[in-house]
């Protein structure tokens, strides 16, 4: 239904001057201006001092990551440069989007050898959805999601990680570790 | 001969090397940062040499390798004759203006006088007004020439928006020419030298007309209806790239400085100290000698002169991240209903306070 707006607002004598206003938002943006000028390019140039505005130079400033956040998905090294990983298959059954790819390696009775592990293991960030289901499944705290969301590429085929390169120390996701273990419940089975 | 020649082509250089080799540039920077400082943004920082990025200081030599490498394109149908020589019509009155701009008093140097301004005409103020209205033409062909409907609607907004607040601008002048009695530059400038006989003081109305009236002119945001992004793309330069795109760019930063100065010289005391007279500051110079003691005044005079210009082309910029643009009626309203009584109504308040006074 058609209705009309009434635009016979009354200004006041001292509205239609104009020019108070025109101050006052002069007075607004300088504001900024200078608190921006002294708070924020002293920061800049390596002074720490407490920041005004919450703008970050990107690639030089990182924005601090809480732990819960999902990046992308890494294989745990353990101390004895080995992957956690059994290669059970559970986080290739439980993804979503069936990106991870894994095939197993199998004792073949030799002494000092672990008893399963990832010969291959394959994640494709392309097809990657991000939602933790693999962490969720793994039984052996092999896999986690880390708080590095920088991947992207400019060819597809080179989003395709293997093992070498989805390995991350495990004393670099420490707080990931212990918030998987709060979350899921995992060392309660 | 040869001595004031030298000396007359070293205040050309001066003035040619600060204006196109300083300001135009850097305000280029200063725009793109000072509106993300506004903003609370962080702005321009990307471009560097070796690592360095000086705060993003190099976006202008960037931007002017980007200018002079860029395709030089002429649109099918384009008058070219008339397309190349529009910039240039556009960008010689911005830097020609300062030919009668004093930059600082007048100065005894080793038995030689020194009059800090490249010509002193004695019709300096109608010098700087005639010589600013010609770059209207620059903007008019500009938009003919391009055989383009965007360019044609822009050059023809500028061309009324420019003639009708020349007008204001003429006017509300004539309420300093009256204070001051000399059309010279130089000699209003050196009547301003009491803090309380600044033209900021004999007439405030004035200032704020001249200021709108100057603003309008440049073709700046709040009234940019000539290049009107949101409507004509880019109004009257939208079919020019690479260097001719650069000098209407330059054009606008120049002319900014000039406001800057002219403001600078009419209403805010030129080259003066509030409360400081130059014979203070001489006194305090003693020991350096009188060649000395003179030196150094002239260049705190320069420099002041250019601190007071630096600070309105801080003014302009933030008014211009500040403010909304009006709309095409409201820039002619504002200009024939409101700008142009007052100021008619303010030279009649001017006479009338001069004949009281006398």
């Amino acid at each position: 239904m058609a209705y009309f707006v009434d635009r016979t607002v009354k200004m006041t004598w001292w509205e239609r001057l104009y020019l108070p206003a025109i101050i006052k938002g002069m007075y607004i943006t300088s504001r900024h201006f200078f608190i921006n000028l002294f708070g924020f390019v002293p920061f800049f140039l390596g002074q720490k001092k407490e920041r005004e505005i919450f703008t970050l130079y990107y690639p030089e400033e990182m924005a601090p990551i809480p732990v819960a956040y999902r990046g992308r998905p890494v294989l745990a090294i353990n101390e004895n440069n080995l992957p956690n990983c059994v290669a059970c298959g559970l986080c290739e059954a439980a993804c979503p989007a069936y990106c991870i790819d894994i095939i197993p390696g199998e004792n073949s009775g030799k002494q000092n050898e672990v008893e399963r592990w990832p010969k291959e293991f394959t994640i494709d960030y392309a097809v990657c959805i991000f939602c933790g289901n693999c962490e969720e499944a793994c039984p052996e705290e092999a896999i986690f999601m880390s708080d590095d969301y920088e991947i992207p590429m400019l060819d597809r085929k080179e989003m395709k990680f293997n093992l070498e390169q989805l390995s991350v120390p495990i004393e670099k996701l420490k707080d990931r570790v212990e918030f998987t273990r709060k979350m899921y419940g995992k060392w309660n089975y | 001969m040869i001595l004031e020649l030298t000396i007359t082509l070293v205040k050309i250089l001066f003035i040619i090397g600060l204006t196109v080799g300083f300001f135009a540039p850097v305000l280029t920077w200063v725009e793109r940062k000072q509106s993300a400082i506004m903003q609370d943004r962080v702005g321009a920082n990307r471009a560097d040499i070796m690592g360095f990025t000086a705060l993003g200081l190099f976006h202008a030599i960037a931007d002017a390798i980007k200018m002079f490498t860029k395709e030089d394109f002429v649109p099918q149908g384009a008058n070219r004759f008339l397309h190349t020589l529009s910039p240039i019509i556009a960008v010689i009155p911005a830097i020609l203006t300062f030919a009668v701009v004093p930059f600082g008093g007048q100065y005894e140097l080793w038995g030689t006088h020194v009059n800090l301004v490249i010509s002193d005409l004695d019709v300096g103020l109608l010098f700087v007004f005639a010589i600013a209205s010609i770059a209207t033409y620059g903007y008019v062909i500009a938009g003919w020439a391009s055989n383009n409907n965007w360019s044609l609607l822009g050059s023809m907004r500028t061309a009324s928006q420019m003639i009708s607040y020349e007008v204001t601008m003429g006017l509300t002048i004539i309420g300093v020419l009256m204070v001051y009695g000399s059309m010279k530059l130089t000699e209003i400038g050196a009547a301003q030298e009491d803090f309380l006989s600044w033209g900021f003081f004999m007439q405030p109305l004035g200032f704020f007309m001249f200021l709108a009236a100057s603003i309008a002119e440049n073709k700046r945001i709040p009234f940019d209806a000539p290049e009107a992004e949101s409507e004509l793309v880019a109004g009257y330069f939208t079919e020019y790239s690479g260097l001719k795109f650069g000098m209407f760019f330059m054009a606008e930063f120049i002319e900014m400085v000039t406001i800057g100065a002219i403001v600078t010289i009419l209403f805010f005391g030129a080259w003066h100290i509030p409360f400081l007279s130059a014979a203070t500051i001489l006194s305090w110079l003693d020991f350096l000698g009188a060649n000395g003691a003179n030196l150094v005044l002239m260049l705190i005079h320069i420099a002041v002169f250019f601190a007071k210009v630096i600070f309105f082309i801080w003014f302009q910029m933030t008014i211009r991240w500040t403010l909304p643009r009006f709309r095409y009626d409201q820039i002619m309203k504002l200009g024939w209903k409101i700008l142009l009584p007052l100021s008619l109504a303010n030279i009649l308040v001017t006479g009338l306070v001069i004949l009281a006074v006398h």
